[in-house]
Order: structure tokens, then sequence, then C-alpha cells
């Protein structure tokens, strides 16, 4: 038991007691600040490199829900125009809101309706699909109930069925083959249900939107809630944006 | 000669590689397997023509040789006599080839799907094995598991408790990444790759941009060589810090579970100083590194490895040292030395069985080559020697990077990248933190990509967790599954 104490008091204090204002490290890739004015007619650089075609010129533009962070356009731009922040407010409440111009500082949700609000605001269930997802969303989607981040301090966890679930977090770019699964777990989880898009995959289909082996149907079928945009979009990305959609502190 | 000898990273002519007939094939194949050597790889190399030349990539851990021999099958005849019955090493791969390809192994003992789940051979109808009997149940479980984890499907054959059988149905996250790479550009084939499965980013963008390096002559610093082992081990670090926590929680041993988590986040976080990624995506790139650590960087990762030392160590002692945790991983989901031989088990899971293979000592590239990581292997292949095993690998690697930030050399983290060589070929292996990564690239006449080939260590590993489950208890299936930790996407690609 001394043993146990032991490493109870090794642990110290590891959480992340203030997830709006913590800085993450430099290097982190999240919002994009976007200096359009230092564009030269015609450049089509940056356009031409992302891997994932989430650029669009005049005026410059990137989709988050498509860009994979990878940083080509920030490293190979002559202009520097572009540079990713450390700023990991990125979370969505549409798809149209993900396509920035880099002047806002960070991105907020839209506040979720006050129907949502009274069911969800106080306890959020959530059942995660992986639909060809790599792994590292999924990781980040553990890490919430980790020590650092305890989103269960908020009222919001996962859930092993999806009978006890308000909402599906969905990652990876939706494989064929799992398509029947997802179209099931979803019809269980009781009404009112949200969906929710964590990483470019789920998005957009990411680096993986050519292949033939995906289908996407679902999401033509069903509205989706929240946009999380990454890859993997950061544990407090997640964390942030719930937070802010449910318009708690 | 039916054979061609190369070496790992070491590019080669197509046209080297021995095309020898059919039975030709099958005698040279066997003589290497009874002589020591591993089948790594087997594909077409020219999947869509009618007539298909077949690649054996066979290695030699003891002599760190590999061996390439292929076959071409007319195309009428797509028939071959199968090793599986005198070497289950092979079973899975000529699956794999009798799925792709329709090349069918005669005399197979089990011809089962890889990822297309009930079909094999084209069209013929599969169904998952099944036992009679009074007191026999079935347990199906899975595409979705009850947590945050990957699809796949189990099937158990049970009696009572005892799970006789178990069949691992996976497909689920299939996405085409082989043929995906032949038609993207460079940048999208690092990008596709740290995909392959994101948590062996590291370990797969290794293994494709030591390919491509290889296949370009492209040589990079020594530096970019230090601080790609320096994160490939991070990863280690980190994934094995992740399967303690999840075997900890699997136990309910909680303070392990927390704490465990909490030092894998200081590791993870520690990538992402050198690299802005968490799990180090973006960081290796052709020609060198898309990062280059500042010394501000570099303290913080040893100041947060320090913790991780000490930490890591006091919550080992304990966990090692209690009854009750020792109750549960002793002698439970073993699988034996012979066993895992034979299946052609990789990795910590083969370690663990007491097979020396590590990629990093028998076949070392980059950093490795000059700052040798020493092998371990335990030897009763059950939960608590896989568990075991990778607490120690976490102290090595660890010391490993130790000295490795210590003296760090200088210079450049870029190299231009030259053109790929026409006509040729590399297989490039690395040790990811599962094991064995296998990647094999070949170019056609202009210069791209015409075949890309991944193995991820999962490919084999996935049967040694169904062999682990034999006369087990159903309730221990988390457990096992959690010492092996394997992925869903890298075996469905």
């Amino acid at each position: 038991m001394f043993e146990s104490i032991r490493l109870r008091i090794l642990q110290g204090d590891p959480i992340v007691h203030d997830v709006h204002h913590t800085v993450l490290p430099p290097l982190f890739r999240g919002m994009p600040q976007i200096q359009s004015e230092k564009c030269p007619e015609g450049c089509t650089i940056c356009r031409d490199l992302c891997p994932t075609n989430a650029i669009s010129l005049n005026p410059l533009k990137i989709d988050l829900g498509s860009c994979v962070f990878c940083p080509l356009c920030e490293k190979d731009c002559p202009e520097n125009a572009i540079h990713f922040t450390n700023e990991k407010h990125i979370t969505c409440s549409s798809r149209e809101q993900l396509v920035v111009t880099g002047n806002e500082p960070g991105i907020k949700p839209e506040i979720a309706s006050e129907k949502i609000r009274s069911y969800f605001g106080k306890s959020l269930k959530l059942r995660q699909i992986s639909s060809g997802g790599c792994n590292a969303c999924e990781l980040e989607l553990n890490a919430l109930s980790n020590v650092n981040f305890d989103m269960g301090r908020f009222g919001i966890e996962f859930v092993a069925s999806p009978r006890h679930a308000d909402g599906i977090v969905i990652t990876g770019p939706l494989t064929a083959t799992m398509a029947e699964a997802t179209q099931m777990c979803f019809d269980a989880v009781p009404d009112p249900k949200i969906v929710i898009l964590f990483g470019a995959c789920g998005i957009s289909g990411g680096i993986f939107k050519d292949s033939p082996e995906l289908n996407r149907e679902f999401l033509d079928q069903h509205p989706v809630d929240l946009f999380i945009p990454g890859c993997p979009p950061h544990p407090l990305t997640f964390i942030t944006g719930l937070l802010d959609w449910l318009d708690k502190k | 000669m039916s054979f061609l000898s190369v070496q790992n990273h070491r590019p080669f002519h197509i046209s080297d590689i021995p095309v020898i007939s059919v039975s030709e094939f099958e005698n040279s194949i066997r003589q290497s397997l009874q002589a020591g050597f591993r089948l790594i790889s087997l594909f077409a190399l020219n999947p869509e023509k009618s007539e298909k030349t077949v690649l054996a990539v066979l290695s030699n851990p003891l002599t760190s040789s590999i061996s390439l021999t292929a076959t071409q099958f007319s195309k009428d005849d797509h028939r071959f006599n199968s090793f599986a019955a005198d070497f289950p090493q092979t079973n899975y791969f000529e699956c794999e080839l009798a799925e792709e390809n329709l090349i069918i192994p005669n005399g197979h003992p089990w011809l089962r799907p890889v990822r297309k789940q009930s079909t094999v051979l084209g069209d013929q109808p599969y169904s998952l094995y099944q036992m009679e009997g009074e007191e026999v149940h079935e347990v199906a479980v899975g595409p979705i598991h009850a947590g945050v984890i990957e699809p796949g499907h189990f099937r158990f054959q049970c009696h009572g408790e005892l799970v006789y059988h178990l069949e691992i149905v996976l497909g689920y996250q299939k996405r085409g990444i082989e043929n995906l790479l032949l038609s993207a550009n460079s940048r999208q084939q690092t990008i596709l790759c740290e995909s392959i499965t994101g948590d062996t980013t590291i370990g797969h963008s290794m293994a494709h941009v030591l390919g491509i390096e290889a296949l370009a002559h492209t040589n990079v610093s020594l530096k970019t060589q230090v601080l790609r082992s320096i994160a490939e081990e991070l990863e280690r670090v980190a994934m094995h810090l992740a399967g303690l926590g999840g075997i900890a929680n699997d136990i309910g041993y909680a303070i392990g579970a927390s704490s465990y988590g909490r030092l894998r986040t200081l590791v993870i976080n520690g990538l992402a100083l050198f690299c802005g990624s968490r799990f180090g995506k973006g960081f290796l790139v052709p020609g060198g590194l898309q990062f280059d650590p500042d010394e501000e960087a570099i303290e913080k990762l040893k100041s947060n490895l320090t913790t991780v030392l000490n930490d890591v160590s006091a919550i080992n002692l304990v966990l090692f040292d209690s009854t009750s945790v020792l109750a549960r991983l002793d002698h439970t989901g073993t699988v034996t030395r012979e066993w895992a031989s034979e299946i052609g088990m990789v990795g910590p899971a083969a370690r663990a069985s007491g097979i020396d293979l590590d990629t990093r000592s028998q076949f070392p590239y980059g950093a490795y080559r000059y700052f040798p990581i020493p092998l371990i292997t335990l030897g009763t292949g059950d939960v608590f020697a896989r568990t075991r095993i990778r607490a120690l690998e976490i102290e090595d690697s660890i010391r490993f990077i130790f000295e490795q930030l210590d003296n760090l050399p200088a210079g450049s983290t870029q190299t231009k990248v030259n053109d790929l060589q026409p006509d040729s070929g590399v297989i490039s292996v690395v040790e990811g933190w599962r094991g064995e990564i296998v990647h094999s690239l070949f170019t056609g006449s202009d210069g791209k990509l015409t075949r890309y080939k991944i193995k991820d260590p999962s490919f084999h590993n996935w049967y040694g967790l169904a062999l682990a489950l034999r006369n087990e208890a159903i309730s221990d299936f988390p457990l096992c599954n959690k010492s092996f930790d394997l992925s869903y996407a890298g075996h469905d690609l």
C-alpha cells in the first residue's frame, strides 16, 4: 500500500488545469496565419505542393478539413506567407467554417442549440467508431481519459455501448468494409444524437480521399455537428471545441 | 544461381533477380527455409499482368543476409505447391498471394481470407471455422469493440470458459495504401507511409525514406541518421508505455495504468518539441528531416526523459513485485519458442518467446550501425514475458537516446534527393516498436515506383495471438490482446 501511495505522490499534479489557455509546444501546428498580401501574382507554389489539395488561391485559403498539417506550404513558400501557429482552437460546427483565410486568431464552433445544451450540457457520452483510422486519432482520443487531460471532469466520456451514448465520434476516412457496422452503431444510439468527425480523414478523406476502398455515403445521409481538424487533432482541440460548443466555461 | 543476395537498404537491378521455373522456385524456397531463412515477403511484382512474376524475399538473421528469388506463372497455370504444411510461417503469405493475385497454393492446409473477409480465391464463399458439440459455444466480438480502438472481428470457439480456437477476421481498415502509393507524388507517399499505422509513424516512414534514399543513391548526414533513430526510440518508448498502461488497466491495476499514461505524455510531448507532432508526423522526409531541433528542445526532452526513467523504474518495481499482478501475467497466453519460430513471429513478442530477432542489431541501418543497441530476449513467451520485455526495452531505448543527445553530431539535416534509379528495387527492413517492418520498392524504366509492397509486423503476429488464446480463459482475451498490442490498420493497409 505504501508503494502505491509513493507512486501517487510521484504523479504530482500532471493535470492540464486550464484547457483553454495552456500553450502548446512552439512547433505544434494548429491555426494557420496567412498573409496573402505577400503572394506574388500568379504564384501557385503552395497550392501545387499541397498533398491533399487543401489550398485555394485568390485569396489564399486553407481548408483545415483537408489539411494534414505536414507543413510543406509553410516550409516551401518563398515569401513566408503561411505560418502554422500553435493555436489549438480550430474546432468548427460547419464544413464551410473550416476553410480559413488565416486572419482569424482561432476559430470556435457556433454554440449548440438550446435543446442540445439542455440534453448534453452536463453529461455527454460518446461512442467512437474507427473506420480506417490509422490509430493516431484513436490514441489521441484515448489520451483524453488519461490523468493529463481527464475529460471526465467536464462530464464528457467515451462509453462502450452505443446504447449508452449520446453520439458518435468517427475517425478514419470511412472504409467500405466498415460502412455497415458504422450505420448499425449509429442506429443503436438513441435520439437525439450527435455526430463528430475527428481528424482530416473523417472530415474529407484526408490523404486517402482518392482511395477506391472508401464508402463515405454515411456522411451524405447524416448531418455532422462538429468537425475537429488535425492529423491527428490535439486532445485539447477536442476538449476546448466541445466546451465552446456546449457553451461551458 | 537461384537467389540474388542483397543487403538491407541497398538497391539492386530488377533484372539481376533470377527468374526460375516454378518447381525450382519451390525447391529453392524449401531449402532456404530449412536452412533457417525466414520468409519476409511474397508478392507479385506485376499484379496487373496476366503472366505474373512472383518474388519471394527471405532473410537470415544469423548471417544478416537477404535473398531474392522469383518465378513466372503462365497465363493458364497459376498454381504452385504450398509450403505451409511444413513451414507454417508461409501460411498467411500464401493466403495473401491467393487473395490478391489468384495464385493458388496447392495443398495449402487452410486457405482463408486476409482482407476480403468472406471469400477466398476470388469468389468462393468462406465460412469461419466452427466446432460442434453439446457444450461448445461460439462468441463473436467486433468489428466495433468496447474501447476506443480499431475494428476487427474475433470469433471464439469455447467450451465453458476455455477457448479452443480463435479466428481473427480483419480487413475493416483497408484503405488500399499500396496502390495509392503508386499514383502519389513523393510528398504524398511520405504522408501515406506515416499513416499506414499512426502509432508507428516513425517506423514506417523510416522504412519508406530509407528505401527511397537507397533507390535515389542519396546519402544523408550522420546527424540526420542519429535524430531519426532518436525519434524511432522515442516512439518505441511511448508505445511500450502505452502498452504497459493498457496491461495495467486490463488487470485492474489503476495506479499503474495512470502512471504509465502520464509518462507516455512526457515522451510524446518530447517528440512534439522536435517536430510539432506528438506522433512524429512530418519529421522524416526523403533526404533528411523537416525540422532541426534546437538546444532548448533537446534540454526539455532530456528533462522529460529523466523523469520517465526515474518514475518508470519505481512503477516497474511495484508492478513486477506484486503477487496479484504476477498471478495474472505468469503462464497466461503462452506462445512457446517452437510455435513462435514456426509461425514466424517478430518483434518484442518473438523476443519474449526466446527468439533472437531484432533488425536493429541483425540488419543494422542508420545510426544503429555505429551505435548498436542490445538484443534482449526472455524465455517464457507468456503475458509476463511480453510485458517485461517492453519494460526492459524502455530502459535500453532511453539510455540510447541520452547517449545520442549528449553526442549529437553537427551538420545539416537536409540533403537533396536525386532521381530514383530506373528498373531497380530495394528491400527496406527496419525494427518498428512492434517488430520487423518490410517495405519493398521497385521502379520502372522511367524511374517511377511500379510496385510497393508493405509488410507490417502485425501480419505475422496476429496468428501468434490466436495461438496464445488456445486453452486460455476467454476472460483473459483482453489481457493477451494487449500484450501483443497489434495493429489493425498496419495489417489491412
